[in-house]
């Protein structure tokens, strides 16, 4: 078992563009969680949802130099600390993104099966949905 | 369960603690200390630290019988953990879609 969770996605979109997507907080807000973000060393940022039960998302940012983006990662409440690294790479005719989401295995067993039997099927409603977006 | 889940990952790391927590699994009965020993040939001693540490992360139930100890599995909990681990899983799924869309759409405007 391992307790890390590596994700991986190509885009059609150049390396700027995907880079923009998930550092501004314009921008964050609209695919993911309602951000309160900059992308500099050491801010303290905010994902939030408008719905009622979603936990804020709280961290810092531990580095957000082109390409790389790292922050920690904490269900408010949960004093758990996780961490989050998206790392992108300029392919052929767009870009790779490879994410990882580290050090899962902090959370306490109690708080983790609370925690996925108050978010599980919620989280779904947590994330920003496109419908808003693609309606604008 | 007041445990981290790094205790379950740690009990689940070595060899010899998941080759008994598996052969307790497939035997879904109570195997004694003893039969652990025979089946493993491994010291009573080894045995015995294996078992507690499976027992600290609530992977197998430990109960007295007269002068034997017995172990039972509990899968149950490797159930959760896995329920639990796909649910960041499918997070993280659902929200790399939304991002591809959400570039998809930004492009075509």
């Amino acid at each position: 078992m391992k307790d890390t969770i590596q994700k991986e996605a190509t885009f059609k979109s150049d390396i700027n563009s995907v880079w923009n997507a998930i550092s501004k907080q314009e921008e964050i807000s609209k695919w993911f969680l309602e951000a309160d973000f900059k992308a500099e060393k050491g801010y303290a940022y905010t994902f939030s949802s408008k719905d009622e039960g979603c936990e804020p998302i709280i961290g810092i940012v531990i580095s957000a130099d082109p390409y790389l983006l790292i922050y920690t990662w904490e269900v408010k409440g949960t004093n758990i600390e996780t961490t989050v690294e998206w790392k992108l790479e300029a392919i052929n005719g767009g870009t790779k993104l490879t994410l990882e989401h580290s050090g899962i295995s902090n959370y306490a067993a109690d708080t983790a099966i609370k925690m996925f039997e108050s978010f599980s099927g919620g989280w779904d409603n947590c994330i920003n949905g496109l419908t808003g977006f693609l309606g604008n | 369960m007041h445990y981290k889940i790094s205790t379950l990952f740690k009990a689940l790391s070595d060899p010899s603690r998941m080759k008994i927590f598996h052969s307790l699994v497939l035997v879904s009965s109570a195997l004694s200390i003893s039969q652990i020993t025979t089946d493993f040939n491994m010291s009573r001693q080894g045995v015995t630290k294996h078992i507690k540490i499976l027992e600290k992360a609530a992977l197998i139930d430990i109960s007295i019988v007269g002068r034997e100890r017995y172990c039972t599995a509990n899968p149950s909990t490797l159930k959760e953990f896995k329920k639990w681990l796909n649910f960041y899983e499918q997070f993280w799924d659902d929200s790399l879609s939304n991002l591809s869309s959400y570039l998809g759409s930004a492009e075509k405007r």
